[in-house]
């Protein structure tokens, strides 16, 4: 099994922590900003094509877009 | 920093030199139900100049002495990347507020204290820090040392449930206590690992010998660089020259290279690993991850059937709600004021007067106040919608649709209500986070037919198309609404450029609403509506009244209305339209479904649609009345909308609303008539 996946490559269910950020300036600030930075554990706990995908941060929830979770680098914590 | 000077509103000015408190917090932390209960009913919402964010201020007072309340946009974070946070950054910063209160998120406190730490980083003294919702964090089985919080923070904390009022009274307490100089603090600030300290001190020794130090914090500025954050970049280049800046450049390239990755991420790792550290020592219990009955909701509530379905319910009851209580108490209005003039009229001897005043004045006052319910009650919708959180689950069901013509999935709210009416569409806009976002929905959104616009559409399609009817009045919609998307991808590509804003979005936990927040908020927000859109709707009630009335009234085909009709004549022709076509579309700018009544005067006809629909088929082809059908979609803004527009956007985005849907109108009238002769 792949262990550094994109966040459009998760399954439902599945946990992992956040590695990288891709991207722009734009979008890394905003995902930086709202919580989502390496060492981040997530928990997804929607997910398929073409999203939004949802994912469990604590006691947060995000929504995020396709566009967004492709540039979201994940280590698949089994 | 020059972006946003903030300046306070005419209408709750700071005259008497109160001293100022500023709100800061993310969204949905309840900080406008804070802002309320420390201020009550005395406060205004208008906008931060110059851009569509809103500004709420108001008045806080404590044993008999007055505060100025400002409430900053909610934020994640203060980065130059959003308006809303350069407005929230650059208030702080500029040193406007004597004490700022952090309200947080007690229930998901890591991502919160994020904010914290860059306006304590800011070298920010005078902070409280609010812990809100403190009743859902101990459901979710977290426990506070506050005690110990206050000490590893520095500041003074207070942990509040702003809906029961819980913590409010010790935190207006705090606030006062401080201004009076009575507390002092001493805030705990990041520290991040050597690589980075070293460069934060090698920056910040070069920065010493400039006037920057007068103004802000060197360590701030030092970061902000390594973040490679514009607006600091230009600062810095301003006081430091090439020079040096390009030093400094140098410095964090290889700073980058030594990390592998640009270093706002390694900046926020480290700050959240700070957070994580500082959490550890007050935080006794931490809840753990588990799905909650929320997450069940949300899989039905986002998916791909079932979410469209129940958005379809929602907005379907939304719909009804305002346009099923607001129509009839906007007839009643209308009523009212009409009314009202005629039993006015008899005790003005002076006819000019009386016209003035009556037509006016009168009409111009109730056609302003008649929207005042529409207004009012969409903002109830719209506060229920957000406070319940349901609005972020309807903004992820949209997204993908939304999204292919540029936009947002929220934008579909606004796209939705106006086919009610485009004026309480327009003051939607608000929900949208992003200002991009906001003005390009904003100007699409005349484009949807409203249903003013439906009488006429229908109408025409009756009297000339008595087959094809359905066909002919579902194909204007469908147009219409073909060029609102193709306008959103065109302005979005054209007119406004800019990133589209990466979809990321907060589902806060389902909640019952508070009402008053809700009732006071929509108030609020319904008469900053008034007093915006106001003005733009009674000037043109006047003018189109003097246009119609002088020199002689309408209908002797020598008034100004008809005059200025037969000068636009040579234009409209070119969309096979004649003068009477123009005079009805000019009295259609006060209202669209004046197209229609226009012609019955223009023709003489006194009563009945049928007779004028005669008389109409006589003196037009089909293809003529298609035409004006399309045109009357498409063309002006009605004057209440240009009003909303204002009043949201501005009259910068006003006039590129007016011209751009003229322009539009023009080209697809013209095409469509020259079309239409070719092929028929």
């Amino acid at each position: 099994m792949v262990m550094y996946v994109r966040l459009t490559q998760m399954r439902e269910g599945e946990k992992g922590v956040v590695v990288d950020i891709r991207g722009g300036p734009g979008i890394r600030q905003r995902l930086l900003g709202i919580g989502i930075t390496p060492g981040t554990k997530i928990w997804v706990i929607k997910a398929g094509r073409p999203g939004p995908y949802i994912i469990a941060i604590g006691n947060m929830r995000l929504a995020i877009g396709h566009g967004a979770a492709d540039k979201i680098i994940i280590r698949r914590e089994a | 920093m020059g972006c946003c000077d903030v300046k306070n509103d005419p209408k709750i000015s700071n005259k008497k030199g109160l001293k100022i408190v500023a709100l800061a917090g993310n969204p949905n932390v309840g900080k406008t139900t804070i802002f309320n209960a420390l201020t009550g009913l005395r406060q205004h919402v208008g906008n931060w100049p110059g851009v569509t964010v809103e500004k709420k201020e108001g008045i806080m007072k404590y044993k008999g002495r007055e505060f100025l309340v400002v409430d900053l946009p909610g934020t994640y974070s203060l980065t130059a990347h959003s308006i809303d946070e350069l407005i929230a950054r650059n208030f702080i910063l500029d040193g406007n507020a004597d004490v700022v209160v952090d309200i947080a998120d007690s229930s998901c406190l890591m991502r919160n204290l994020f904010l914290t730490m860059e306006i304590l980083e800011m070298g920010v003294k005078n902070v409280v820090i609010a812990l809100n919702k403190i009743d859902l964090a101990k459901k979710k089985g977290v426990k506070f040392d506050i005690r110990k919080m206050e000490k590893v923070l520095g500041v003074p904390v207070i942990p509040t449930n702003a809906k029961s009022g819980e913590g409010l009274d010790e935190l207006k307490k705090a606030i006062v206590a401080m201004i009076d100089g009575k507390i002092t603090t001493n805030p705990v600030i990041p520290v991040y690992e050597e690589p980075i300290e070293r460069e934060i001190e090698h920056i910040s020794k070069l920065l010493t010998g400039t006037v920057l130090i007068e103004r802000y914090n060197l360590r701030w500025l030092a970061i902000k660089l390594l973040e490679r954050d514009e607006e600091v970049i230009k600062l810095v280049l301003n006081h430091l020259g090439h020079g040096k800046m390009d030093e400094i450049l140098q410095h964090i390239s290889e700073l980058e290279q030594y990390y592998k990755r640009s270093l706002d991420i390694v900046i926020a790792n480290q700050k959240y690993e700070f957070i994580d550290n500082l959490i550890h020592q007050f935080v006794i219990h931490q809840g753990e991850f588990k799905e909650t009955l929320n997450d069940q909701v949300d899989r039905i509530l986002t998916h791909p059937v079932y979410g469209f379905l129940s958005l379809a319910a929602v907005f379907y009851a939304l719909f009804k709600f305002v346009f099923t209580f607001g129509t009839p108490m906007q007839e009643h209005l209308d009523a009212l004021f009409s009314n009202l003039g005629e039993a006015i009229a008899p005790y003005i001897a002076n006819e000019m007067v009386r016209g003035l005043v009556v037509d006016g004045i009168i009409g111009g006052v109730g056609a302003v106040l008649s929207f005042f319910p529409l207004v009012f009650l969409l903002f109830i919708g719209m506060a229920i919608l957000e406070d319940t959180g349901y609005m972020a689950r309807a903004a992820v069901v949209m997204e993908r649709v939304m999204r292919k013509f540029g936009l947002p999935g929220k934008s579909f709210i606004p796209m939705v209500l106006a086919f009610g009416c485009n004026v309480p569409a327009v003051m939607a806009t608000r929900a949208l986070d992003d200002e991009r976002d906001r003005i390009i929905t904003m100007l699409i959104n005349p484009l949807v037919p409203c249903s003013a616009r439906m009488v006429v559409i229908t109408f025409l399609a009756g009297a000339f198309f008595q087959e094809h009817k359905a066909l002919i009045a579902v194909g204007i919609y469908m147009i219409s609404i073909l060029l609102a998307l193709l306008s959103a991808l065109l302005i979005g590509k054209f007119i406004i450029k800019g990133e589209e804003s990466p979809f990321v979005i907060e589902l806060p936990d389902y909640l019952i609403p508070s009402w008053k927040t809700v009732i006071i908020h929509s108030w609020e927000r319904s008469k900053e509506f008034l007093r915006k859109a106001g003005t733009v709707i009674l000037f043109g009630a006047i003018l189109i009244w003097y246009l119609s009335n002088y020199p002689v009234p309408v209908g002797s085909g020598l008034s100004y209305a008809e005059k200025l009709g037969k000068a636009l004549e040579p234009f409209s022709m070119l969309m096979g339209l004649d003068w009477k076509a123009a005079v009805s579309l000019i009295f259609g700018i006060i209202a669209k479904e004046n197209v229609i009544a226009t012609y019955g005067i223009l023709y003489g006809v006194e009563e009945g649609e049928q007779a004028l629909a005669i008389l109409m088929r006589n003196a037009m082809t089909p293809l003529q009345a298609f035409t004006l059908a399309l045109v009357t979609t498409l063309y002006l803004p009605c004057i209440a909308t240009i009003g909303a527009i204002r009043a949201e956007g501005g009259n910068k985005w006003a006039l590129v609303a007016v011209v751009y849907n003229l322009a539009l109108a023009s080209i697809i009238g013209i095409l469509v008539y020259h079309l239409g002769f070719f092929l028929l």
